[in-house]
Formats: structure tokens, sequence, C-alpha cells
């Protein structure tokens, strides 16, 4: 096992960290799927209200490869179809049934994956829903199904500092685990293992197979900041990711024909400590979250999630739900208070001094300036980018220096747009820089 | 409710919208977030921000001036007195140096301010905070005897044509307040440069005083000792109980805000650390040469170091983020070259005595080619991704 370490020093203390018990959400009445959080989707509806539904009935395909199947986690009859601004599809909400059925797709009778023609099992995981698992980098859309990735990064850790324990979400299904590692070496020459530091003490089952630990600086344990650390030549940027968890449903799938619904999700909230939750994929938020103050904000990640609110559901990605608190009210003197309760990457509070954790809540904390140069972004970067340098090359428009500068790099932690002070959108302008030469690529 | 919030509540509804005073929107929009930091709901992932506002990074740089202030007002003071020949106690000597330099931080603010707010409200965007800075290091260099008339001329040139031009705060190339002074320097170089003038009592006729750049050995002495003569040994130059502009005598209040700025981060510690190496190495350099036994060629890097501006400029200047490099090996490129520069200005050019401040714009004017030289170099080491 290697290790790939970090300069980076950006650790705040860990408040509302998630206890390493395992409850279950209740049948929830709905399950949806939602199509926010899969990126560069145009999804295609194959399905109205009012029909009815099993478990791997495919909801929509992907205009752009029909083949990609997006498939009901539930039974029952499609409640509503939500669509978000300019009818991009938001969720397709299933009211559920007491009883489950299930789609039987073709399966494999054992883990022997390299006697089968790659083709047929990249064509069963499209059809059974669960190809959208691999994602290929520079950009994270869904692999592409023609081309060989040279590396595929199984990272253990989700995007959030305090995603589901990796110890937890594989622990009676380390079998499975193990054969999803055999399937990915019928697909590509290198499979690099990764898992964050502090969670090996719940693997020591799996340490045979994780190749590479990380520091347990967030963002360290991201793939794509994995990537940037092992990368040598640069065909290796088209390398795939997946998630254990995620191979681990598509191991499941592919030995029983059915499509795996279940989920082990983590709501962290400050100055709690809530249990895991294993719920069905696409449960609502209301009923993972559970009381719910006003003046709360969800999001799917404290750094690098999406804004969810109460009426939505979970999306296959997604993990963690964040509830962040929200000071609205306008300190007096704040720019000068001493700040003992602030939480900051600067040394500007006496916070600093302290390692209690401190409480976040979803607030800008001034107005946005102009950018001043201090280099606070550069500071944090995992991937060693400039993102103050990368953000006004964008802003004048020239996408070859932004590239140069290493813009694909860019892993969307949020850590610049977090630390600014002129409080500059930075992860949402490199995001859009990325997403814009993506498409137009495409 | 907080009596002031009300205020500010009751009056909004007059400075925005269809106001009688829309186009004060910008001042009465600056004196509210003073008092009440705004903090909106963020729009956009992360939805987590880190507490530190532009407003908190320049009021730290405030805070870090207020050793360097304090001191200038009392030894502004205490020099007047040195050159009545009479010793004043420290609370009459403080008096005394603030009726010289309140007025002039009190005129720089103003009309500094009436600049920013002219800009901000015509091109319609928030006050910056920069110039709360800017404020308060322009009066620091220059002398306390210097009439408001030019106080108020200079801070004119350092906002508008140092800042506004080129779009305000953050997109100014040179060092706002060094644009200003050296503006004054060049075009009033009587009551700027060399013999600087010490208040007296009424400031009519004030006496003149050599700074210790200015000072040259006669024959067969040396410079350490000539200045000694003068008064100007080294631990009155490290303490800074010496005339010369208001807030650059003492090198000690410089380096506690200095330890300061380095400490929280605001200033970044290559450029002053890079400048004082460059400036050690320098003189060290020049020390060791043959002959200019009775010029600062002579002086030697603790006496380069304790006389003058540099220490000021380097701690509070030249880390100006804006007009600075902003990547890390350009920051102590630049600091190296600025301190080189200091010397041999100082050295080499008779004409102008103190080299900091001409240092620090040439290395400001600079900096974005240090930059692309950096940044090109750091990227060919990336593993190309396009």
């Amino acid at each position: 096992m290697e290790n790939i370490n970090t300069k980076k020093k950006f650790k705040p203390a860990r408040g509302g960290m998630p206890d390493s018990s395992l409850i279950q959400l209740p049948m929830p009445e709905t399950v949806a799927v939602s199509a926010m959080d899969i990126p560069y989707i145009r999804p295609k509806l194959l399905v109205k209200e009012n029909d009815f539904v099993k478990v791997g009935t495919p909801l929509f395909c992907d205009k752009r490869n029909t083949g990609i199947h997006y498939v009901s986690p539930g039974t029952g009859r499609i409640k509503q179809i939500v669509f978000g601004e300019r009818r991009r599809l938001k969720e397709v909400i299933i009211s559920l049934d007491k009883t489950d059925q299930f789609i039987q797709f073709d399966h494999f009778d054992s883990d022997h994956f390299d006697t089968f023609p790659k083709t047929d099992i990249i064509k069963m995981l499209q059809k059974g829903g669960l190809w959208q698992c691999f994602r290929q980098f520079p950009s994270k859309d869904t692999a592409d199904d023609t081309h060989i990735p040279p590396m595929i990064i199984v990272s253990l850790n989700g995007n959030d500092r305090f995603s589901p324990h990796p110890g937890i979400v594989i622990e009676k299904q380390i079998s499975l685990f193990k054969s999803g590692l055999k399937l990915l070496d019928c697909l590509t020459k290198q499979v690099i293992v990764s898992a964050r530091s502090d969670s090996m003490g719940k693997l020591e089952s799996i340490k045979d197979h994780i190749t590479h630990q990380v520091s347990d600086v967030y963002p360290s344990w991201d793939p794509g900041v994995v990537l940037y650390k092992l990368k040598t030549n640069p065909a290796q940027n088209q390398s795939w990711c997946i998630s254990a968890e995620h191979l681990i449903l598509i191991t499941q799938f592919l030995l029983t024909g059915q499509y795996p619904v279940k989920r082990v999700v983590t709501v962290t909230r400050a100055q709690d400590k809530k249990p895991h939750i294993l719920i069905r994929q696409g449960a609502p938020v209301k009923e993972i979250v559970g009381n719910f103050e006003i003046d709360t904000l969800i999001t799917t990640g404290q750094f690098n999630g999406r804004k969810v609110d109460l009426d939505s559901h979970m999306g296959f990605f997604e993990t963690h739900l964040n509830v962040i608190p929200d000071n609205a009210e306008e300190e007096m003197f704040g720019f000068i208070l001493p700040g003992l309760s602030k939480p900051s990457a600067s040394r500007t509070f006496l916070s600093c001094l302290t390692q209690t954790p401190k409480e976040f809540d979803c607030n800008s904390h001034g107005e946005q300036r102009a950018c001043i140069n201090c280099g606070y972004c550069t500071r944090v970067c995992p991937v060693d980018l400039a993102p103050s340098f990368i953000m006004k090359a964008l802003s004048s428009d020239d996408i070859e220096d932004a590239l140069s500068f290493g813009l694909w790099d860019c892993v969307r932690c949020g850590l610049c747009s977090y630390v600014c002070p002129s409080k500059i959108e930075l992860t949402q302008i490199l995001s859009d820089g990325i997403d814009a030469h993506y498409k137009d690529k495409q | 409710m907080n009596p002031l919030r009300k205020l500010f509540k009751s009056s909004e509804k007059h400075f925005t919208g269809s106001g009688k005073f829309k186009s004060m929107e910008p001042l009465f929009d600056a004196t509210k977030t003073f008092f009440f930091l705004p903090s909106p709901q963020n729009k956009h992932t992360p939805f987590v921000r880190d507490h530190l506002d532009l407003k908190r990074y320049m009021s730290f740089v405030i805070l870090a001036l207020l050793p360097v202030l304090l001191f200038g007002i009392y030894n502004t003071g205490f020099q007047a007195g040195l050159a009545q020949g009479m010793n004043y106690s420290f609370f009459k000597a403080f008096f005394i140096g603030a009726r010289y330099v309140v007025p002039i931080i009190i005129v720089t603010y103003a009309v500094g301010f009436f600049w920013e707010i002219l800009f901000a409200s015509i091109r319609g965007h928030k006050i910056s905070e920069g110039l709360l800075v800017t404020g308060l290091l322009f009066p620091l260099t220059l002398p306390a005897t210097i009439p408001l008339w030019q106080v108020a001329l200079g801070i004119s040139f350092g906002v508008v044509i140092g800042k506004e031009v080129f779009g305000g705060t953050g997109r100014n190339i040179l060092n706002p307040a060094l644009t200003g002074r050296a503006f004054l320097f060049f075009s009033y170089p009587i009551s700027m440069s060399g013999d600087i003038w010490v208040v007296t009592k009424n400031a009519v006729d004030g006496i003149s005083s050599a700074t210790a750049l200015s000072v040259m050995a006669p024959e067969g002495e040396t410079i350490i000792s000539t200045l000694s003569q003068a008064g100007l040994n080294l631990s009155n130059l490290f303490l800074g109980f010496v005339p010369g502009s208001i807030g650059e005598t003492s090198a000690l209040c410089c380096l506690i805000g200095a330890a300061f700025l380095m400490v929280t981060k605001i200033a970044n510690y290559r450029i002053i650390i890079g400048g004082i190496t460059g400036l050690i190495i320098t003189s060290l350099i020049i020390y060791l040469l043959p002959g200019g036994q009775d010029s600062w060629m002579n002086a030697g890097p603790l006496y380069h170091l304790c006389a003058g501006g540099f220490l000021f400029g380097i701690s509070f200047m030249a880390t100006d983020p804006v007009s600075a490099p902003g990547t890390n090996v350009g920051r102590w490129i630049f600091g190296c070259l600025i301190g080189f520069l200091t010397v041999i200005i100082r050295v080499a050019n008779p004409a102008f005595v103190e080299g900091t401040m001409l240092a620090i714009l040439f290395m400001n004017v600079f900096s974005p080619l240090i930059d692309h030289v950096v940044l090109r170099q750091m990227t060919s080491k990336r593993v190309p991704n396009v």
C-alpha cells in the first residue's frame, strides 16, 4: 500500500461527525430518481405520469446514448414528473406499493467475469441502470463505453468529510466488493483502490486490496485528486472512477439480475451525532433529515454538494445530507470582533487557537469584491491550481490559458470559494468554464 | 432592536430605489455595512463560507499600522522638542505630534473617500475597503510639515490615477499610496526629500534636520562615525528617535507590524523575508567592495535595514497583494528584487536618497511579468490536460 500525502493543511475541527451505528429507515411513501445529480445528462422520458413501474423499469434514458437507462428503484405508480427551470427534468417521483416486484435481468452465475464478453457486461449494466456508476475524467461525465480507460480509481470514501464510513457500507458485502475488483480487471489494466487514512481501522478485511492510502485532509480522497497525484502521462486524463458502494451494487446486479435498492446515507448537523441510515435509493429528504428547523439549508455535501429542498429526494450519487443553519442576523462591527467561535481557514480569528469544532452556517459573511490577488485560493487547492488566475483567464474568455493553467484538473471541491475573502464564486466560475468547454467539445 | 439598526432601516428607503438621495447609495451602503456586516445566504456551492472578508482583511492592516502610527505621532513631537533644544514630556510630545499628524490623516481620508464615493456612485459599485489602508499608509509616508493642500493633491493623484482609472481596488497596477507619494516627491521635492523639516511649535519656520540617508561623510571620515555624530546611531535608528517621515522612522514598530501581518497571514511572509534578505545580501556585497568609505556604500546591512523607510515599505507597501505577484515563487523574486534595488538606488544614485519607494513602484510594474513567467514555469511541470 502506498501513501498519497498532501501539503495542504486545511482541516477544520470535526463537529457533527456521524455515529458508527446503523439504523434502518422505514419504507417511505415515495421514492424518486433525480436527474439533478447526473452531470451533462440530456434526459429523454420513457414513462408518463400514472404509469405502473417495477423495480428496474427504465424511467428515462440519455439522449446522447439512448442505450443508457436510468431505472426505477421502487414498485408503484408514477406520481409526478417534476421539471425545473427551462423544463429541465428534476425528478420522477413514484408512490410505492406495499410489495416489491423486480424486473429480472440477465445475470451471471459466477464472478469469473473474464470469461464473458466485455460488451455483454457493458450492455447489461447500461440496461440495468448502473452504467452511470462509471464516471470518466476530466469532466466526470458518464463513461464512454467505447473507450478503454488507462486507470480506474475506486474510491472508498464519499464526497463529504462525513460521508458514510466505508467500513459500515461494505461490512457485509466484502465478497461482492472483491468480485467487483475482478470485474474492473476486465475493463482496465490498472485498478487503484484508495481509502482515507482515518477509515483504515474498519477496513482490515480488504486491506490487501487497497492500493493507496490518502491523507485525512479534505478533499484528498476525491478520485480527481488521487488521479492528479498519480498521473504521469496525458492519456491518463481519460481515466474512470467509481465509488466502492457503486461497485458493490454493480456486482450484486450482475450476479442476481435484480436492481439493488439499498443505500447507506449519513446526515450531519452541528452538535449532533446521528447514526448511519440504511435507506431505499431515492428516499425523500424530509424523512431522512427528520425534525427540521426553519432557517436551515440542506446540501448534499458541506463544500461540494448541491442544495436540496425538503420535498426532493436523494439522488443516485448522493449519500450525505448536511444541515446548515442560517444566521441571517447582520452582526454589529462583525469585521473586527475577536470571533472565538467562528470557523475560518485564516488566522484572523481567535478561533484559530482552539481545536473545538465550530459551527458552519450558510451565510457569506461579507460582500463580493474584486479579486485582490491574496492567494488564499491557491493555498488550499488540492490539485495545485491557481484559481484566481484561472478565473481571470476565463473572464477574459481566454480558454486556452485557463486550460494550460490546469482548469480540467479542477475537482470542484469548493475550497477556493470557501476561503475567498472577496467572496468570489470561484468554484462556480471554474465549474461553468469546465462545463462550457466540455459541451463545446461534444 | 438596536437603535442604530432601526435608524438604518428607517432611512434606507431614501437611499435606494426611487428615494431622494439615490445617488448617495454607495455612501449609505458603506456606512451601513461598516456597522453591520452583511451576511446573505449563499446562492452557489459551496454553501458554507469562511468568516474572513475584505473588511476584516483590511482592518488587520490598520491594526498592524497602529504601533507605527502612535510612535510616529510621538516622534513628531519629540523631534520638534529636540530641534528647539527642549525635552518635551511624553504627553506633550504626543499632543504636539497629534496636532500635525491627525489633520494630515483627516485630510487624506476625506479627500480619498470623496474620490472613492464619486467613482462608486458613477460606476454603481460598492465602496471598496482598500482605501481604509491606503488612507492610513499615505500620511505615514509624508513628513509632518507637509502643507495640507499637498496632502490633498497627493492622495487625489494616488486614488484617481493610481487606482480608479484602472477600475478600482483589485485592478490597480501600482500601490496607490506610493503612487501618491511619488507624485508629491517629484512635484514638490523641497517639502518631501533630502532634509526633512522638523515641525516647531508654530511651524512657520521649521528647522531643517538631516535624515540618515542624506548624510554624507566629510573627507577622511567613515559614514558610520558621521552618522553617530549626528545622533543617528544604530539604536536610535532602530528605535526610531530620528527625523524622517511620520511612519518610517521606527524599525522596531515596523517589525512589530510585519510580525503581526505575517502571523495572521494577511501579508505574505515571502515578500517581507525575501525583501530583507535581498537588502542584507546586496548591502553586504557592496560593503565588501573596496572604496566608498564616506558614503552609504560602506554602511553595512544593519544601517541599511534600520535607516529610511525600507522596513515600512517592505512590511506595508510591498505586501499590498493587489500590486504584488500572486504566485509564491513570484513573491520571493519580487521581495528580493525590492531589497536589491533599494540598496542600489541608495548607493548609486545621489539624486534619490530614499530608494524604497522607487524600488517598490518599479517592481509593482514588473509583478505581472514575474507572475507570467512563474505561471508558465509552473504549468510546464503539470501533466497537460487539455
